[in-house]
């Protein structure tokens, strides 16, 4: 379920028409046109269409589609035996197929759009129908159909609750913001109330739940995070494996990072990778097997992974070197590995990490340089900290993967709408993973996510995400400058997507970054960045 | 002497020095071997299940080698030590490049051939870390079913 445009959303929003981006082909331009009453740009594609009735139509036209999907039967009855109106006169077109849609009697309260008002015409509980809220209403009920394959039809309720449940929680997030906690509270108990009459196991009510109970959180326990940043180590390792298994970001994210630093080390004999979060060094073993294959030979290997420290005396890192060992032993590369534990990242210095200064070093960040951007007043601000050593350390390259999304915004309401988009979005995704138990604990880990996102402020929140022009913008000022990934890695990782069994996910390069994304919402970006050198790069003692 | 040997089972004694000796493919096994060898994955399974003689032919490692590559021109000899060290080119085939040769079927471009052996090792080596974890585990991954990263390559109906 994808909730395009964030401004049709918020109830503080005005109700002038916004771009209509979630409009099928023809694209409209909503270009006012008092003077001409056609829009001049379909009637050069050949279709007669009023200015005025553009989004109706385009709503219209995305129904008729929902339903052909939806229903396979009525569409070749359709190409018999109708009388199929003038297609030039778009309006009048569409509306006459869709009245071949119509809905059984089981459901009599059909949404039937009014073409004068935009309003719908057969409702019990629409009584201050915001005129743009249709649009979100076809967005929701388009995606919720694609997804239940069973439920062809979609009950009027089931759609009216869907909507109503996003138009409350931003009312919700929106009193948050505003601090007033009781009427947010009633909020919360008729949203949990609308809850049971809407179907949680996927779609809207899912995702809607999550937030939920995030805002919740957040009202009751306070914005220090408690019990959803008290995890231990361990599960996170563990959520986080599955979050690998069940859709394809962390693969994506590996497989581009790797295929970036073995083309940096091409020619290097001594070869150093840091790895930020080495978690269960699932991102190694290829890119081991990749450098065992190099035409050359394979280099010296040393890896230095930095984890959380294991509280009961297990040395997870220790651990998970030695299987790398392993690996790296069957196929004859030397190897060598060091594990950093640092509940911080920021806590790392580089004399850890013992550069040597032979060696070429690659800096590997997986979703982890968003955390260093809680800023601290007392003292310097982490994330220049970390960047300043990284640079010190002088790597051949370093390979950053972020999540595509603007969470870390001042102001609530707008990083919880952003966050309501963002994961809605991935949900989506994730319903296509039918594996399990992959696929409900993965949905735990992207539920802790939000949890932090929402409920937590301060140090406590962790998931300060950015998108990839503000980490452009930052790395640049640090003194990086910005390798192109590159064909291979462009070819590598669509050929990735291919494997996956949803067809929804999409790779685009941007300016010489990778994105992976759902239905061209791009999720995850990353990115390959090289240190600018002055002349003075010094290692560290 | 073979021959004759083989002739007793179908004729009786008396017989054999009139008949012309049958051609039995279980007699030339390098025969056997250059017909196998073009034979596809599901083929080569189905001949495993012929007889005992094929059976250990068709669990010969090199088949599988030359099925993997058959498309692609021929890799360099450091593949061999790598691809047997992880767990053979059967499981290389049956695992990983079987899946994806079919996946990316649909939109395949020549040029990929090589890619996709490329994809489906790196995939395997994967599969082979988890597996030592599983192995290994000290009761670390309690709970964890065994490997599984190839799992998003198997189609819930697989026949």
């Amino acid at each position: 379920m994808v909730l395009y445009d964030s401004a049709t959303l918020g109830g503080s929003c005005s109700g002038s028409s916004s771009s209509s981006s979630s409009s099928k082909p023809p694209p409209l331009q909503q270009r006012q046109q008092t003077q001409q009453d056609i829009d001049g740009l379909l009637a050069g594609a050949g279709y007669r269409v009023r200015s005025s009735e553009l989004r109706k139509v385009a709503q219209r036209l995305e129904r008729l589609e929902t339903a052909m999907v939806n229903s396979p039967a009525d569409l070749s009855q359709l190409a018999s035996d109708t009388i199929h109106y003038n297609p030039s006169d778009l309006a009048s077109w569409v509306d006459s197929l869709l009245s071949e849609f119509t809905q059984p009697p089981t459901c009599p309260s059909e949404f039937i759009m009014d073409p004068e008002t935009n309003q719908t015409v057969v409702s019990d509980a629409w009584t201050t129908a915001e005129p743009h809220m249709p649009q979100v209403h076809q967005n929701i009920s388009y995606e919720q159909q694609s997804l239940n394959n069973q439920l062809t039809v979609v009950t009027a309720m089931e759609e009216d609750s869907g909507i109503r449940l996003v138009h409350m929680l931003m009312t919700c997030a929106e009193c948050v913001q505003r601090g007033d906690f009781s009427l947010a509270t009633s909020c919360l108990e008729d949203m949990q109330g609308l809850l049971t009459r809407v179907n949680t196991v996927c779609g809207i009510g899912k995702v809607a739940g999550h937030f939920i109970d995030a805002l919740s959180r957040r009202i009751f326990q306070g914005i220090g995070g408690g019990t959803i940043n008290g995890g231990s180590a361990y599960e996170n390792e563990i959520l986080y494996h599955h979050f690998y298994e069940a859709c394809p970001y962390l693969k994506f994210a590996h497989f581009t990072a790797n295929q970036a630093i073995l083309e940096a080390f091409d020619g290097h004999d001594c070869v150093h990778v840091v790895d930020f979060n080495l978690m269960h060094g699932l991102q190694w073993p290829a890119l081991i097997q990749a450098l065992a294959l190099r035409p050359g030979g394979p280099p010296l290997l040393r890896l230095t992974g930095i984890g959380p420290p294991s509280p009961d005396g297990r040395d997870s890192l220790r651990e998970i070197g030695l299987r790398l060992a392993e690996l790296a032993r069957s196929v004859n590369v030397r190897f060598a590995f060091r594990g950093v534990a640092a509940s911080r990242l920021e806590d790392v210095k580089p004399w850890m990490l013992q550069v040597n200064p032979k060696e070429s070093v690659a800096v590997n960040s997986i979703m982890q340089l968003h955390r260093l951007l809680g800023s601290d007043l007392n003292r310097n601000s982490p994330i220049e900290t970390v960047l300043s050593w990284i640079r010190s350390l002088n790597p051949k390259i370093m390979t950053v993967v972020e999540q595509e999304a603007n969470h870390n915004q001042p102001g609530f309401l707008d990083r919880f709408t952003e966050a309501l988009h963002y994961y809605s979005t991935m949900f989506d995704s994730l319903e296509a993973c039918t594996v399990q138990p992959h696929k409900a604990l993965a949905e735990i880990y992207i539920q802790r996510e939000i949890a932090n996102v929402v409920s937590c402020e301060g140090s406590a929140r962790v998931e300060r995400h950015e998108p990839l022009s503000k980490w452009r913008t930052r790395l640049s000022g640090a003194g990086f400058r910005p390798l192109h990934l590159g064909s291979n890695a462009y070819k590598q990782a669509s050929m990735l997507l291919t494997l996956f069994s949803a067809e929804g996910y999409s790779v685009e390069e941007n300016d010489g970054c990778l994105t992976l994304g759902w239905h061209s919402r791009p999720l995850i970006a990353a990115s390959a960045w090289q240190a600018v050198s002055d002349g003075t790069a010094d290692f560290p003692a | 002497m073979v021959q004759t040997h083989h002739c007793e089972d179908h004729e009786t004694v008396g017989e054999n020095k009139e008949k012309r000796p049958k051609f039995f493919i279980n007699d030339h096994v390098d025969i056997l071997i250059e017909i196998l060898k073009r034979l596809d994955g599901r083929s080569l399974c189905v001949a495993a299940s012929v007889c005992r003689l094929w059976c250990t032919i068709a669990r010969n490692d090199s088949l599988w080698e030359n099925l993997c590559f058959r498309h692609v021109s021929p890799p360099p000899s450091s593949v061999r030590s790598v691809v047997l060290a992880l767990g053979g080119y059967k499981r290389l085939y049956t695992g990983c490049v079987r899946p994806v040769r079919s996946r990316l079927g649909r939109m395949r471009k020549a040029s990929w051939a090589g890619d996709e052996v490329q994809l489906s090792l790196s995939l395997f080596c994967v599969d082979y870390y988890e597996r030592l974890g599983g192995s290994n585990s000290n009761g670390r991954l309690v709970g964890e079913s065994s490997p599984s990263s190839l799992m998003f390559l198997c189609k819930p109906v697989n026949v």
